[in-house]
């Protein structure tokens, strides 16, 4: 390249390349930028590269190696323009059927990027909702750039801002026209560019030297929008510094950039020399006369070089230490010369402001808020990556619309911002347009545009700890209060989160978070408390959970968790202890344990939701969860319950007293069982003529065999238990009466058994039926109520077994499941779900009954559910001839923004209703108590229908009178129940003793020692979850066989074997030996 | 210690911008680490105390006063990183390596070290191993991340890895082949190359596989030097258009096919090459200079 040497000959090349690629050729875009590389788009690009050679397609297709595209969760992604057709998570086997279709002209439609959770897919960029919510001024031309060739920055108009000025040299038009725009910069504090670049013309002595400073050490963790700019753009920031040096009269210009970032400072490297080569830097720009031109100066690691003093004393080759301002760099920087040093992103901003006028830019964002900002959307969130939005845009479109909110069932909790500067903003506060003021205002900072999505896996302590532990380690110890306040501040938080924090504890973190404030010189030290300041502020419940109740309910901080199977479990099984005897072949000690905790195992092992797999660190971590209730369920399989044996206290009769349970479900016969084995008298009454409840009537036996609840629940019977059968409290007996009769306390564990009705007219109609009449008539009477074509509302548990039991029915044809959201929100187990769907269940997501109107008191239970209030205005008609139902109507809906559960509510789309013919229409929206009678007997009721308690004590507002299990909580697990039960019990046995109630908080980390067995690393990778043997789809046809069998004595000792055994870091430590302590009260 | 080494880094850098930080940079870069005996050259050659030469080199994190081993393991703990699980990466590395974050391997195979950010957020947890970068690392991958690092990344078989193809090229000056069937790397044709630095002359020859980077030559070249590559049939150098993005030297240019350029980079020793396929800017370019 000939340096060019006026802006007649930039001119004239400019009208040369403009000319090219008229052809209409399509062009596969790629992303080769970090992200991109990290996720194997080079292979990507080999590939392509291949096909087109071998092939001979060059003439009829192009290829376009991008920086980073901003999608970076979909990466490696291919782009084909001019369609915009997006291809995400490619894999090298995909690229020839790509090139194939493009070259025809086709898409690939199996292959093209869908809405997540929906089958709906997008044709182009434009329709996907991370794309379309943004405003991509800057990060735009990432896309139509190859980041290394000058010439495609010049095609989409680069270097036309500088011409314009070379064109018509005017500094002061140039500062007019930023302080007009509004730019404020974008490195976090946001000061008023213009202003800043007004002071730099006017400093020095107007012939000395002056630079012009880049800050591109994007230390922010969490943040990489500048990282993206110079790797995918570089130009746009050259342009931008050669406008500032000559708005403020400067010759010397420095790229500040971190040394993490190789490609950054590579592509801006090569940036420079083919500027260089065509002439716009140098000692004579384009013929103009002006000299300007920029070195790289890497950084070394240090967070503290952000900062502008420091980053001055960096330059001069000294350590990052900040200095005291005034003097401001913009007097007194580098080498003593005025310097004016912007982010990288303020820069990359003004090549369109000077091109479109600061007017024009100003028309973007909100008062004193103008432009776009780019953010770095990471952390837990479905759509990670670059977002730019208008300033002002609200918080909420950009982690729901655009980010796609969190990921899987996880609700998000709080967004941080600003890097370790700023704070979490709690998603109740997601209504917060984005600006510099508003954030600050809430405790936060703009700062560099990190955005880091938190869900309730995310310990709010341990993110205070963490930007604290940063902090001490990058302050750069000059200032004392920073230099051990972060340290103190960071001890405190780490005693927290060992379990050794005070209530005192948290006033000292406040204090010190002041003082810290109020005396350190930097941005650093005086932000540094923000992360303790704001989780305080937003998350204190946090705080005091961790220190009074010594737990992390994000499982995060290890040591009050301890084993996270245990940890998890309501009923405070041991799981990796027995899991550890089913290793050694010992499988009644694995039952004794397993007992112990739990009264009902054998259905536990069928039912359970397994909160222990949940919680599985093989699971978390990547890999594959534990089968624990696989496991469970072959040692209840598997050994005599016989070999557990009860003991009843009968030393103690002066303490002892009658009991009236009421409910023999879950949580009642726990609570009757432990209670009895306390000593005390217990009489239990149901409603039924069999014991269970929603054991026996709800749960189909397809997965829980009825002879398995007849036979654990007779296990619980003794001497000290009486069973009344067939009467209902409040038509047969009443509270006052119970405890005239002697009761000296009741327990009150009655479930949920009522369906919501979709409260639609002509629900009443035959053929419309709740879901708990439905399975109750079944289950309990052998009544097959559905027929024909049978549609189910709703998407729980209760839905689907309600579907899988209509399926068996014998005048069934088929079965329609209508949920209102998507797949991925369903609150049924994941198997059950893909059980049904084997086994024919057709699912209709995203499709509601329509024009729905709910009466005051169910509004808390349908946001339970999930329900959008908006959607429930209108009547509608069911279509039903002479009494029977005949079809409903639906309407279609599309996921909005998420209600108080953290779900995203379901939006009907006017004009999408469709008819469904129908000949059952089964409602399983939801299930409530029947509490009508309780609260004549004045018990206190909330809006659901469910029994006020003191969550502590279980106590009810009638002394003597306790209540738990889905009577509380509304509908809930089986395990829960259980876990209620034996609270209960626990707590009655003190109420009848006359001691406090509440019981006090402790650990529950492991404590015994059980020798783990050696496994190789070769062996755990190797290994996989195991999965028990199923029934065949066809053998399940119509009948209601157990669909799930044991796992093999060889599947399950395998699988024993994958543990991590997370327990022994608790016990191990203590050197104990297996022979001595371990197992000796077994 | 190399004194000379040290005295050319220091007479280089000394009054750069970035001043002792350029040259503790460049001599990290040549050692791996900083040694005692080059930081005390450095104070000397500088005309500074020790004290502040010491200072800088601690202050800065990319710096060890430690011999780092073969490969380095830097796992991110930045906060998106942090959140998604970092910290059991951490571990798990720490664990299988048997070293904590800041140590090498008593077999000087690995160095292990927690980074704040290397800013590949949205791919978190990132780990990057000698300057290969791994998304979503989970605690199961950790082990075959280390075994890739000792094996080498860049080893594949040609013969078997289908991103490994071959390219024939031509001199874009005569048009000659540049094929040389005699003379066969990894298994296929080689390409042919005449080549000359301050008056040596030689043949280079590279391998024709796109993403091997065998090569062999008669010629007795400095490594780092650029050097003039020329079409051994007309004589012509090879014109260069573009600049190599590893280094930064001129490139010579070869025609492959109708559409397509291949580009090597003159400095001998460089792996930087680039298959272009983006044909317009070329032609873009030529009518310029024409």
């Amino acid at each position: 390249m000939n340096i060019m040497k006026s802006t007649a000959d930039f001119d004239e090349f400019c009208k040369t390349i403009k000319g090219e690629n008229k052809n209409g050729k399509p062009c596969l875009v790629i992303c080769a930028g970090t992200g991109g590389q990290a996720s194997g788009s080079n292979d990507i690009i080999r590939i392509i590269k291949k096909l087109i050679l071998e092939k001979n397609l060059a003439d009829r297709l192009s290829l376009r190696i991008t920086g980073c595209l901003g999608f970076c969760e979909m990466d490696p992604f291919i782009l084909v323009e001019p369609q915009h057709a997006v291809y995400p998570k490619l894999e090298m086997k995909n690229v020839p059927l790509i090139i194939d279709a493009v070259i025809k002209g086709e898409t690939v439609e199996e292959l093209l990027y869908r809405e997540p959770g929906t089958t709906r897919k997008c044709n182009s960029q434009d329709e996907i909702p991370f794309f379309k919510g943004q405003k991509r001024l800057i990060l735009g031309n990432n896309q139509r750039i190859d980041p290394i060739r000058i010439v495609d920055y010049i095609k989409v108009g680069g270097y036309s801002a500088l011409l314009k000025i070379l064109k018509n040299q005017n500094p002061k038009w140039i500062i007019e026209e930023v302080k007009k725009s509004g730019l404020r910069g974008r490195g976090g504090a946001g000061f008023p560019t213009g202003k800043k670049w007004e002071f730099a013309s006017k400093a020095g002595n107007g012939s000395g030297k002056k630079f012009v400073v880049c800050n591109a050490d994007e230390g922010d963790p969490g943040a990489y929008m500048d990282r993206s700019l110079l790797e995918g753009n570089p130009h746009a920031i050259i342009e931008g510094m050669i406008i500032a040096a000559i708005a403020i009269g400067a010759a010397n210009g420095i790229i500040y950039v971190r040394t993490e970032y190789p490609l950054a400072i590579k592509h801006s490297l090569l940036a420079l020399r083919q500027a260089r080569s065509f002439g716009l830097l140098g000692d004579n720009i384009l013929g103009s006369g002006i000299k300007f031109d920029i070195d790289i100066v890497r950084g070394a690691g240090a967070f503290v070089c952000g900062e502008e003093t420091a980053l001055i004393k960096s330059i001069e080759g000294r350590m990052g230490e900040p200095r005291q301002r005034p003097p401001y760099p913009i007097s007194k920087g580098i080498y003593g010369f005025p310097t004016c040093i912007n982010n990288v992103e303020t820069l990359a901003n003004v090549p369109f402001i000077i091109r479109n006028g600061g007017d024009e830019f100003s028309k973007i964002g909100i008062e004193n808020n103008t432009g776009t900002k780019i953010f770095s959307l990471v952390g837990k969130i479905r759509n990670t990556g670059l977002v730019e939005v208008p300033l002002g845009t609200p918080l909420k479109e950009v982690v729901y619309e655009i980010g796609g909110g969190a990921i899987g069932k996880k609700r998000v909790k709080a967004v941080q911002t600003g890097g370790p500067s700023g704070g979490c903003i709690p998603a109740s506060m997601f209504d917060l347009p984005i600006s510099y003021d508003s954030l600050t205002k809430a405790g936060s900072i703009m700062g560099s545009g990190g955005m880091i999505v938190m869900d309730e896996n995310t310990c709010m302590v341990d993110v205070a700890k963490y930007f604290m532990n940063f902090l001490k380690d990058e302050s750069c110890g000059k200032c004392f209060t920073c230099r051990k306040g972060t340290q103190r501040m960071h001890e405190i938080l780490e005693d927290i989160t060992l379990g050794k924090g005070t209530p005192e504890h948290l006033k000292l973190l406040e204090e010190l978070a002041c003082v810290v404030k109020d005396t350190t010189m930097c941005g650093l030290g005086q932000s540094a408390p923000n992360p303790v300041l704001s989780t305080l502020k937003y998350f204190r419940e946090e705080y005091r959970r961790h220190i009074e109740e010594k737990r992390c309910d994000a499982f995060v901080c290890k040591n009050l968790v301890g084993a996270p199977c245990q940890a998890a479990c309501p009923v405070d099984t041991e799981p990796w202890r027995y899991v550890a005897y089913i290793e050694k072949g010992q499988y009644e000690q694995a039952y004794q344990i397993i007992r112990q905790a739990n009264p009902l195992p054998a259905i536990s092992a069928r039912v359970c939701d397994r909160k222990c797999e949940h919680r599985c660190n093989l699971g978390v971590s990547g890999g594959q969860s534990i089968a624990i209730r696989p496991l469970k369920r072959f040692i209840t399989d598997r050994v005599n319950p016989d070999v557990y044996k009860q003991t009843i206290n009968k030393n103690d009769t002066k303490n002892t007293g009658k009991v009236a349970v009421v409910g023999a479900g879950p949580a009642g016969l726990t609570a009757a069982h432990c209670l009895s084995l306390f000593g005390h008298k217990v009489t239990i009454f149901d409603s039924e003529d069999k014991p269970g409840g929603m054991l026996a009537s709800s749960l189909p036996a397809y997965r829980l065999p009825r002879k398995i609840v007849e036979k654990e629940i007779a296990s619980l019977m003794n001497e000290n238990i009486t069973l009344q059968k067939g009467l209902t409290l409040g038509k047969d007996m009443n509270l006052k009466a119970l405890m005239t009769d002697g009761f000296k306390a009741v327990f009150l564990a009655m479930g949920a058994h009522e369906s919501w009705p979709l409260d639609l007219e002509g629900e009443n109609v035959e053929g419309v039926y709740p879901s708990i009449k439905f399975l109750k008539d079944f289950n309990m009477r052998g009544e097959q109520l559905a027929r024909g074509h049978v549609g189910i509302v709703g998407g729980g548990n209760s839905a689907v077994d309600a579907a899988r039991v209509a399926l068996r029915q014998k005048e069934v044809t088929s079965v329609t499941l209508l949920y209102r959201r998507t797949r991925d929100e369903m609150p049924a187990y994941e198997e059950e779900v893909e059980a049904a769907l084997e086994e024919g269940v057709k699912i209709e997501t995203l499709v509601s009954p329509v024009k729905i109107h709910v009466r005051l008191e169910e509004i808390e239970a349908a946001i339970r559910e999930g329900v959008e209030l908006e959607t429930l205005v209108s009547p509608i008609r069911i279509f039903s001839r002479e009494g029977r139902l005949t079809a409903i109507e639906c309407i279609r809906n599309r996921l909005g923004e998420p209600d108080v559960t953290g779900r995203r509510k379901p939006v009907p789309v006017p004009g999408t209703e469709f008819k469904l013919t129908l000949d059952t229409l089964i409602v399983a929206i939801g299930e409530r108590p029947q509490s009508q009678c309780l609260a004549s007997m004045g018990l206190e009721i909330d809006k659901g229908g469910r029994v006020k308690v003191n969550p502590h004590t279980l106590e009810t507002n009638i002394k003597g009178v306790f209540a738990g299990g889905d009577l509380v909580t509304g509908p809930n697990t089986v395990i829960d129940a259980i876990a209620a039960g034996k609270k209960a019990s626990r707590i009655i046995d003190r109420y009848l003793r006359g001691e406090p109630l509440a019981e006090p908080p402790g650990l529950k980390l492991p404590t015994v020692f059980v020798e783990p067995a050696a496994v190789s690393d070769e062996e755990m990778e190797s290994a996989t979850r195991a999965v028990p043997p199923v029934l065949p789809v066809k053998a399940r046809k119509k009948n209601f066989n157990e669909v799930e069998a044991s796992l093999s004595e060889e599947q399950a000792r395998r699988e024993a074997r994958r543990c991590l055994r997370c327990d022994l870091a608790f016990t191990q430590d203590c050197n104990r030996q297996p022979e001595t302590i371990g197992d000796k009260k077994l | 210690m190399d004194e000379q080494i040290i005295e050319k880094v220091v007479i280089e850098h000394r009054d750069s911008l970035g001043g002792i930080l350029s040259i503790l940079t460049e001599i990290q870069s040549k050692f791996g680490y900083l040694p005692q005996d080059a930081l005390r050259q450095v104070a000397k050659k500088t005309d500074s105390s020790l004290t502040d030469i010491y200072a800088v080199a601690t202050f800065y994190k990319a710096f060890s006063l430690k011999p780092r081993g073969k490969h380095l393991v830097s796992v991110c703990l930045g906060t998106a990183c942090h959140v998604r699980g970092a910290p059991k990466i951490a571990d798990e590395f720490s664990r299988q390596l048997g070293i904590k974050s800041g140590e090498t391997t008593r077999d000087k195979e690995f160095s292990f070290e927690t980074v704040n950010c290397l800013g590949a957020c949205a791919l978190g947890p990132t780990v990057v191993v000698d300057n290969h970068y791994f998304s979503h690392v989970t605690t199961a991958k950790v082990q075959h991340i280390i075994e890739q690092a000792r094996k080498g990344f860049q080893q594949s078989d040609p013969r078997t890895d289908h991103r490994i193809f071959k390219i024939q090229v031509n001199c874009p000056v005569c048009n000659h082949t540049l094929m040389d069937n005699e003379h066969e790397i990894d298994g296929a044709a080689s390409i042919k190359l005449a080549a000359s630095s301050s008056g040596k002359k030689g043949t280079i020859r590279l391998s024709s596989l796109y993403g091997s980077s065998s090569t062999d030559s008669d010629g007795d070249f400095p490594k780092g030097n650029v050097i003039s590559i020329f079409c051994p049939y007309c004589r012509e150098e090879l014109p260069s258009e573009l600049i190599c993005p590893e280094c930064g030297a001129n490139m010579a240019m070869m025609t492959a096919g109708k559409y397509a350029t291949f580009h090597i980079c003159s400095r001998y020793g460089c792996l930087g090459h680039m298959l272009d396929i983006t044909s317009q800017t070329q032609d873009s370019l030529k009518e310029m200079k024409g």
